[in-house]
């Protein structure tokens, strides 16, 4: 029935050079091109913003700055100061998740992030990661964590089984939401452009002008995401580090 | 030049920047609470959405692990589905209160 391309196509995996050691399917695919490139980008931004070190920093100098002062300020206001010994990781998970976003947005590119399996291998790297800060941090007073005070005593076992449940929740809700933002927008982007084409000069105005509004909605969502991401991360890591909700 | 230095010198810089420290409160003793960028009512729904979405995969998944363990099929699926749904909403309950604290 339709001509083009299917607007899912642009997430199709295609390997670039093949590389199988022992059985292991270890290629090159344009998606890990894309994750080497986000982190070539960041260091590339990251050093040379800050070559010069100047006491007035220019405008290059301001954005890597700003980007430190932002992830450093969410650390501390959602875990406390003694969260900033996790500050290394939160500012690492920021910065790729915002590159690849960003990167996805270039035309012709790659959106690393519109797969569950990278948001979810993220996910479950801070999931078990806050666990075992929590285990090693409180023992098994972490577990105090699924027990919700002032609840009657033939609650309890049900109560602890949900809290338990909404725990082991995060790392799905937290990739889930990513990956469904990043690729729901990509989708959408592709479709609408599609209807510029099939509408031809006469009417294909108004899908254009859309798009081109989704594409500014599309930048923001990428960083917003990559915050969210972030934050909820911090707020995890509160959750081990302070143990309240 | 007989205006002086213009306001902005950089060798004042060190003194100003400490008057101004000393006027805003420290971030250091900032209180701990999630500042959650739920502004939007879109995003809030559709976090709400992917709270529950999550709770139930991952309750039904539970569930039909430990049938498959057991043999058992529909019990654990349908205990676990439900008590999913519960931490769902206990989820998207504590959002709203997150939401709610940051207005």
């Amino acid at each position: 029935m339709s001509a083009g391309p299917s607007p899912l196509e642009q997430f199709a995996i295609k390997r670039l050079v093949d590389i199988h050691i022992g059985g292991l399917d270890v290629s090159i695919t344009n998606s890990s091109v894309f994750m080497l490139l986000a982190i070539a980008l960041i260091t590339i931004f990251l050093t040379l913003g800050m070559r010069q070190q100047a006491m007035v920093p220019g405008r290059w100098q301001s954005m890597v700055e700003l980007s430190y002062e932002f992830v450093a300020k969410m650390v501390r206001d959602n875990v406390g100061s003694e969260g900033m010994r996790y500050f290394p990781f939160v500012f690492t998970l920021f910065m790729f998740i915002l590159f690849c976003n960003l990167l996805g947005m270039v035309p012709f590119s790659f959106t690393v992030t519109s797969h569950i399996i990278v948001t979810f291998a993220m996910a479950i790297v801070v999931f078990l990661g806050v666990t075992i800060i929590g285990f090693i941090r409180h023992g098994t007073h972490f577990l105090k964590l699924f027990v919700p005070d002032g609840v009657p005593i033939f609650l309890l076992p049900l109560l602890v089984v949900i809290e338990l449940l909404s725990y082991l929740t995060r790392p799905i809700s937290l990739s889930v939401r990513l990956f469904a933002n990043m690729m729901a927008g990509h989708t959408m982007l592709k479709v609408f452009g599609g209807f510029v084409v099939a509408l031809g000069i006469l009417a294909g105005w108004a899908p254009l002008a859309f798009v081109v509004a989704l594409t500014g909605l599309e930048i923001g969502i990428a960083i917003l995401q990559a915050y969210v991401f972030a934050i909820l991360s911090c707020i995890y890591l509160n959750d081990a580090i302070n143990l309240h909700h | 030049m007989s205006e002086g230095e213009p306001p902005t010198r950089l060798n004042d810089l060190d003194a100003r920047l400490r008057r101004l420290r000393e006027r805003t409160p420290s971030e250091d003793e900032a209180d701990v609470g999630p500042g959650l960028p739920s502004r939007s009512a879109a995003g809030f729904a559709f976090r709400v959405g992917v709270e529950l979405l999550a709770a139930l995969m991952v309750g039904g998944g539970i569930g039909w692990l430990l049938d498959r363990w057991f043999g058992t099929l529909p019990l654990f699926l349908l205990i676990f589905f439900f008590l999913g749904a519960g931490a769902g909403l206990l989820n998207v309950f504590r959002a709203a209160k997150e939401m709610n604290r940051n207005d």
